[in-house]
């Protein structure tokens, strides 16, 4: 069966104000963007899809995520990584700790070198060792994407994942946070307020009302 | 018909879905409830406890004439209206002083790198314990004091000690020197907090800026601009040291006046009289301490509102300069002057320590010798094991609660309920003298029937059932402080550390212990020290809860200060405050070699 992520009917509330209300499916390797001011419920929306909505909101509507229900999953359960654009890596943990942190439980050994291989085919050798809060913006935006992508999630929340990187850095990681989403067949949402980030997507566009 | 009932099935699996299962989520679910019943039980049973001897009835002494006697043979004690009017007076006014000062601090320094510094300088003294703090004072005053030494014989004409009236003066004087100099460093120190927090420190901050801008002065502009929106949250703290200030022991059995003392001194030796009768009296006192304490709260909010309705029109009155040169003049003086006198007191108290022979108006001692220390230390191995280990389990049991509670804010997503927040201040805005005798009887009838229950009372069950009572009352103390000191850095983490943890698959007893407390290391440490210095400097409730047969430094301390030898007494001051002031340090070092391990 080919991955996607379902979200069914939509309503999200806060007190009783209808917020938003979505009716997509997002395929393996597509990636949905949804633009709009601040206050439209973005930030909510992703609550929602994570499992995190504070109980201010509540909502109607079912979520899927490879045919599976998964509405009322803890977070915890759900294979739904999330990007801010803070790379929010634990500074009590080396880059490689960060990493382990995220992979599922298996020995030891196969672990360090898969992390060892993943930062060399990010352009990260040798720095497994380092404290995550020397690194330069671009480096630490790998560092969060390979975390995610290493503990083999199903679907990717994007949350305005670029906005704090300068031009070239951005467009550059960009183009591996969106080539690896394709070569994972990973379903995709991303928030953004940049139609830039929009385009380069390449799928659907949806604009929430303020 | 079927429609409803499929939505009903639906909603039931959910539901089962969503019930916690795994054990670290039930844990942190019960905890609020926990707390409460740690706090409302030892508080509400000790006010019973007070209140039903006041009026006769005392099981434990076989008293069971209920009516008013207690009273009557309260109003009757020699100088009753004299005792309440020194915890009146000793209160208020200490609270007043240290209030103004801190305004005028916070006013002539606000936003300027001296605000730091005297932070820096005064907040040490925050972790000294009342009684260390009296004792140095005591020293200092006396007639044969560091004071007097200063200015004998050359201005004074004084060759030998003077017959002075300090400490112990009639008045309360010397209680009030010592209770302004300890509230001082809490509250300056608790309207940084409130500045520290990000939002509300950056829009005060700018605002101040906004009206400098416009012409006012900055002494001016913080109290037109900056102190309406800073009173509010000093207005707890204003009153738990109101509360504190009219009903401690510590300060006024060392520095007060003996013929009266203050009445909860009195209310004190009356309850540990060998005269089991006069219990129903310090009942109906401590009863009568409730409401002096709640006079002076009513009366201090009182005054607030005064004080309000008088400048409320002086607020928008364009005046923008008050004689602000001058008032920014005088604080720095006051400021000096605060911080010369501790100063004086702490050398006096470390040069008493070493004294050997000492000549009056000398002012160094002429012989120095170890031999106190020596003395006192051998003598120190109970209370010190004591104190720790009271210290050590009492801290323990307060930062787990506080941090399941606090995660447990987080699972809910909204704050513990106003009711459990006003709970857990409560221990601190009633006099402990109030609720801390009926505890105590509470806690003999709970074990007198224990003892009836087993037939047998040996020796070493009492001493354990004294130990955990202590724990459990100084626990009272401990809690509120270590939640104050935790909960803002809990709340203000970054929530999206914990969902991208859950993201990754961390169940949440995995991003609870390795994201979270991680995080909270080193606010952990400090709260955990404060917990600790908390506990070390308890007097009274060590006293009564132990009854008497668990000996701490601070109870030995407050013991050796009426009467023994000023040598003795200054080692065991100076051990007050030397075993929080270790915390500390420890709580400061160890985050910089714990979770740095990954290269720089």
């Amino acid at each position: 069966m080919q991955p996607s992520l379902q979200i069914n009917n939509l309503q999200l509330f806060r007190q009783h104000d209808l917020l938003l209300s979505v009716n997509e499916q997002i395929n393996g390797g597509e990636i949905l963007t949804i633009m709009g001011p601040s206050g439209s419920g973005k930030s909510s929306l992703l609550n929602w899809l994570t499992g995190s909505l504070p109980s201010a909101f509540h909502t109607t509507g079912e979520v899927y995520l490879n045919g599976n229900e998964i509405t009322n999953t803890p977070a915890h359960l759900r294979h739904v990584g999330v990007l801010y654009q803070d790379a929010l890596l634990f500074s009590h943990l080396s880059v490689a700790g960060n990493i382990a942190f995220a992979m599922p439980a298996s020995n030891k050994k196969q672990r360090l070198e898969k992390i060892d291989d993943a930062l060399e085919q990010f352009g990260l050798s040798g720095f497994g060792d380092r404290h995550p809060d020397n690194l330069s913006g671009g480096q630490q935006a790998r560092v969060a994407l390979l975390r995610v992508l290493l503990s083999e999630p199903k679907a990717i929340l994007l949350d305005e994942p670029f906005s704090k990187l300068d031009v070239q850095l951005r467009e550059d990681t960009r183009q591996l946070v969106f080539e690896q989403i394709r070569y994972h067949q990973l379903p995709a949402l991303m928030v953004s307020h940049d139609h830039s980030d929009a385009e380069a997507a390449g799928g659907k566009i949806i604009t929430l009302a303020g | 018909m079927s429609q409803i009932n499929s939505t009903v099935v639906t909603r039931n699996t959910e539901q089962a879905l969503a019930q916690p299962t795994d054990w670290f989520t039930v844990l942190v679910k019960l905890s609020p409830k926990l707390l409460l019943l740690l706090l409302v039980v030892p508080v509400f049973g000790g006010l019973i406890g007070v209140i039903l001897p006041a009026f006769g009835w005392a099981p434990v002494l076989n008293q069971y004439n209920i009516g008013l006697q207690a009273f009557t043979a309260l109003w009757q004690t020699a100088g009753i209206g004299q005792m309440i009017m020194l915890s009146a007076t000793t209160g208020f006014i200490s609270t007043f002083v240290a209030f103004v000062i801190t305004l005028m601090i916070l006013a002539a320094f606000f936003n300027s790198v001296w605000l730091a510094r005297i932070q820096q300088i005064l907040s040490p003294i925050l972790v000294i314990p009342h009684a260390a703090a009296a004792i140095a004072v005591g020293f200092l005053i006396a007639p044969s004091g560091m004071l007097a030494r200063l200015i004998s014989p050359w201005l004074t004409g004084w060759d030998f000690a003077p017959h002075g009236i300090f400490p112990h003066d009639p008045y309360g004087l010397s209680i009030i020197v010592g209770l302004t100099l300890k509230e001082l460093p809490f509250l300056l120190l608790m309207a940084l907090g409130a500045l520290a927090q990000p939002e509300l420190g950056k829009k005060l901050r700018q605002q101040h800026k906004v009206a400098l801008n416009l012409g006012y002065c900055p002494m001016t502009a913080f109290f037109k601009v900056i102190l309406p929106s800073l009173y509010p949250l000093l207005r707890l703290p204003l009153l738990a040291v109101l509360a504190y200030a009219s009903s401690s022991v510590e300060m006024p059995l060392i520095l007060g006046p003996n013929t009266p003392p203050t009445l909860a001194v009195a209310i004190m030796h009356w309850f540990n009289d060998v005269d089991l009768n006069l219990r129903l009296k310090a009942s109906a006192g401590a009863l009568l301490q409730l409401v002096v304490t709640g006079g002076i709260l009513a009366l201090w909010l009182l005054a607030e509102k005064a004080i309000r309705a008088f400048f409320s029109d002086s607020l928008t009155n364009g005046k923008r300069e008050y004689g602000g040169a001058y008032f920014q003049k005088l604080t720095s003086v006051i400021t000096l002057l605060v911080v010369i006198f501790i100063s004086l007191a702490l050398v006096g108290l470390v040069m008493w320590s070493v004294a050997g022979f000492w000549r009056f108006p000398a002012l160094l001692p002429d012989t120095l010798t170890l031999l106190h220390w020596q003395s006192a230390v051998m003598q120190m191995g109970t209370p010190l094991i004591n104190t720790l280990v009271i210290g050590a389990i009492t801290t323990l049991l307060a930062i787990i609660l506080t941090l399941l509670c606090l995660e447990s804010e987080q699972m809910r997503g909204k704050k513990v309920s106003g009711f459990i927040s006003f709970i857990l201040y409560m221990p601190l805005l009633v006099p402990s003298i109030a609720f801390l005798f009926g505890l105590v009887l509470v806690q003999q009838l709970a074990q007198q029937s224990l003892a009836e229950l087993s037939h047998q009372s040996s020796n070493v069950k009492t001493v354990y059932i004294n130990y955990i009572n202590v724990i459990i009352t100084h626990l009272l103390f401990v809690l509120p402080y270590v939640f104050l000191s935790l909960s803002s850095s809990y709340r203000q983490l970054d929530q999206r550390f914990a969902i991208v943890a859950a993201s990754l698959g961390a169940k949440p007893s995995k991003v609870f212990f390795k994201v979270k407390l991680p995080q909270l290391f080193s606010a952990i440490l400090i709260a955990v020290a404060l917990g600790l210095a908390i506990s070390f400097g308890q007097y009274l409730p060590t006293l009564l809860a132990g009854g008497g047969r668990i000996s701490t430094i601070s109870t030995e301390a407050v013991t050796l200060a009426n009467g023994a030898s000023r040598r003795t007494s200054a080692v065991y001051a100076l051990m007050q405050m030397l075993l929080p002031l270790l915390g500390f340090i420890l709580a400061w070092l160890l985050p910089k070699f714990i979770y740095k391990s990954a290269q720089r």
